[in-house]
This record gives C-alpha cells, structure tokens and sequence, in this order.
C-alpha cells in the first residue's frame, strides 16, 4: 500500500470507520508507521471525526434538554386539559345540555385501524433531497440541463422538470444521478411505469449509493401501483445495502406486514 | 521520519544501550501506536495504558536484541502493538511484568497527550470557521461513515467533487493546524 492508493481508495476515512479489510487496515498501519505524511493527515481527521461526534453528541443532549424542560410539561398540560375537557363534555351530554343535542358522529374509516397506517398512507414520498451547488470546474451540456431540471424539482414542479431531465441523461448515459433524479420526478409525478422502469436502469448501472436509494423508491412506485410482492422485494433490496435508508425502509416493510 | 536504514540504526543503538534512542523510538511510535489502539478499541484509557505497554515491550525486547532483523523495527512496533490489542481484546491482558515506563520516556508520551487536546481545541476553531457544506461532508463522510457517491446525491453533486471538496478541506484544517501548532 502506498500513499496514492490511499488517497485513492479513501483509506483514511475507511480506517476511522473501521471499514477496511483485516488485510487493508494492517497493511494501512505498517505504512502510516513509517510515513509521516499519511499520520499526519490520519491525525488531523481522527481529531476532525472526534470533534465532528463531540459537536453532534452535544446538539443531542440539547435536545434532550428541551425534550424535558419544554415538551413534557406541555404534554402534561395538554393532557390535563383534555381530561378535563371529556369529563366536562360528558356531563353536559349527561344532563341535557347542547353537546347531548348534537347528531351523532360516524366513524369515517371503520375497516382502518389507527396503528395499520393504509397502503396510500405506506406509498406516500418525499422527494429525495436535492442541494444544488455552484460547481467551480466547468459544465458541459448535460450538467446544465440537469441543474435547469433541478430548479423544477427544487420548486416541486416534477413534471417540468422531466424534459430536462430526459435531456441530461440523453447526452451522458453514465450520469446516475441524472437518471435516479428522473425516476424521482415520474415517481412524484405519478408516472409509475416509467418510474419503475428509469429507477431499473439506476440499479442496473451497479452504484451502490444510487441503486440503494433506487431500490427505496422503487419500492414506493410499487406501493403506488399496489403491487405488495414488488415492493417487499424492492425494500428487502434497499435493507440489504446497510446504507442511509435501511431505518426508513425497515419500518417500512414492517408495516407492510403488519 | 526515519528511513529504513535509519530504523535499522535506531535499533541498534537501543540493543546497546542508548537511552537517547530509547526517547527516539518513544517520539518515533508513541502516537502512532496510541492511534492504532484508540481506533481498534475506541477506549481512550486503555489506548493510554496500552501505549505504555507496547513501548516498553517493544524496548525490553530490543535491549535484548530479539529483533533479528533490525530494518524492520516499525513491523516489530507494530507487530508488538497488535498482540497486546488482541491480548486486551480478547480481556487476558497479560501485563508485562516490566519496570514503570522510564520518567524521562513518560514526559514524552504526555507531551503527545497535551498535543492532542491542543489539536482538538484548534479543530473545532477550524471547523467553526468553515463553509456550511465543507462541514456537512465531512460530517457525512467521517460520522455518518456515507460513501461520496451518497453524500453527492443528497448534496447535488457528483462523487469526483465531494471527493475534491473533502480533500480541500482536510488539506485546510491540516495547513490551518499547522500553521497555528508552529506558532505556539
């Protein structure tokens, strides 16, 4: 191993995040024992990381805090006058007064229980995040059209921002993002099949990040189409990538077999 | 830092009986040897107790010329280090019935401890005073452990360029770091 394979293959950051091999991380250590470039930059993002945890660790306790100090004595009061509220209610209705003249009131879902949340409820989507940036390097064509795409998509006008999108992954067939963005706009859009079908080609081009994400999304495309198999297969899919939508799709599918 | 030719000398010097070359290899892999351990353990103390241990393992077996050959004195640091990790690990940490660390070769290892808080202090000034996003890949890449390809869909970027603005800011925080840690 040396240094230019490491900064390559994102060692230093695999190393902190104990994600290299037994192999990888005693080769990495041998060489960071005899050089003094890559220890010092191993140095530096181990006190980065450690700041980094020490930060988010103190926004947590934060939250705690307001969690106790604000939201529980809320509740507390809420709950208290909703008590107060039904006993007060059912008193009127006992002795006559105007709540007991009121029509009786329906139950509007009774096949839906309040913890089965309903398949429209499960196929619901929320676009996946988009931050757009200016990029110091030049565009070429393609990068143009999908960052006009994305003003669309940033605005929630998925279906204008489909042409573009078609463009953009026309003039580079290897962009993942261009097609992954596509299948997010027919899917918010309600394009299904091209959904599943554009969401199909961002798998198939083999990038973990995207076909993780892919898998996710298309699993909702088959929630909305109400094909439950499809979408159970697509979440399992999603799950199996271990990566920043395995909570998400966990409770997903959990729910779908409730 | 030391060549091969240089390693091979240093340990040498430690089989003879050099108390100086002894400091040398304490500057040369104390922290080394306490990051390796900090980041197989994620345990402070231990890394702290262990580091001693390693060293003077490494030290009495060098006094005793146990290396054979001395141009890889950084493997059988490293080597020596792994076996009382593992040894910790596995909870049969067998100390080394060995001598305190010498007071001389002590000072040098807490001078890498006050180094480092130095270093987190300085961090955390550096990160403060950098742009938002800077900050969100780093956080994503060396917390959140996400791969650049995912920190560029999230971000509307692509893989290359959260790669070259991750690099850009470490290089910062390293250049930041160093400008400030030559200064004090």
């Amino acid at each position: 191993m040396d240094c230019k394979q490491i900064a390559e293959h994102d060692v230093l950051d695999r190393y902190l995040l104990e994600r290299l091999t037994e192999r990888d991380r005693e080769a990495f250590e041998l060489h960071y024992f005899e050089c003094g470039s890559c220890f010092a930059q191993l140095q530096t993002l181990m006190a980065v990381q450690n700041e980094l945890l020490h930060s988010q660790r103190s926004v947590a306790k934060v939250k705690g805090t307001f969690l106790k100090r604000i939201l529980v004595p809320a509740f507390t009061i809420a709950m208290f006058l909703l008590v107060i509220g039904t006993w007060y209610s059912a008193r009127r209705r006992h002795t006559g007064g105007p709540v007991a003249s009121q029509a009786p009131t329906t139950n509007p879902t009774p096949s839906s229980s309040p913890n089965s949340p309903s398949l429209e409820q499960l196929a619901k989507v929320e676009p996946p995040p988009y931050f757009a940036v200016a990029l110091r390097s030049p565009e070429d064509d393609a990068h143009q059209e999908f960052r006009a795409a994305m003003q669309f998509y940033s605005q929630g006008e998925y279906s204008k921002a489909i042409p573009g999108l078609r463009e953009a992954v026309k003039s580079d067939q290897q962009a993942v993002s261009y097609k992954f963005y596509l299948g997010a706009c027919y899917l918010l859009s309600g394009q299904m099949d091209s959904a599943v079908s554009v969401f199909r080609k961002t798998i198939a081009m083999g990038d973990p990040t995207y076909s993780e994400q892919a898998h996710f999304y298309l699993a909702k495309a088959y929630l909305k189409k109400q094909d439950m198999t499809g979408a159970e297969r697509e979440l399992q899919a999603s799950i199996g990538f271990h990566a920043s939508k395995e909570s998400e799709a966990n409770e997903l599918l959990r729910q779908l077999r409730k | 830092m030391h060549g091969v030719s240089e390693m091979g000398s240093l340990a040498e010097r430690i089989r003879q009986g050099d108390s100086a070359a002894e400091t040398e290899l304490v500057h040369q892999f104390g922290q080394r040897i306490f990051v390796m351990i900090f980041v197989r353990t994620r345990d402070r103390e231990a890394a702290r107790d262990l580091v001693q241990d390693v060293l003077l393992a490494a030290i009495i077996a060098l006094r005793k010329g146990q290396l054979l050959d001395q141009e890889k004195l950084a493997a059988f640091v490293h080597g020596t280090a792994r076996n009382l990790i593992n040894n910790h690990l596995r909870g049969q940490a067998q100390k080394p019935q060995f001598e305190d660390l010498r007071e001389d070769l002590a000072k040098v290892d807490s001078s890498n401890e006050i180094e480092d808080a130095e270093r987190a202090r300085l961090v955390e000034e550096t990160l403060e005073g950098m742009r938002r996003q800077d900050r969100e890949i780093l956080q994503m890449t060396l917390v959140e452990g996400k791969k650049p390809g995912e920190i560029a869909a999230s971000l509307g970027l692509t893989a290359e360029v959260v790669r070259t603005r991750k690099l850009r800011a470490s290089r910062k925080i390293a250049e930041l770091l160093e400008k400030k840690m030559s200064r004090r």
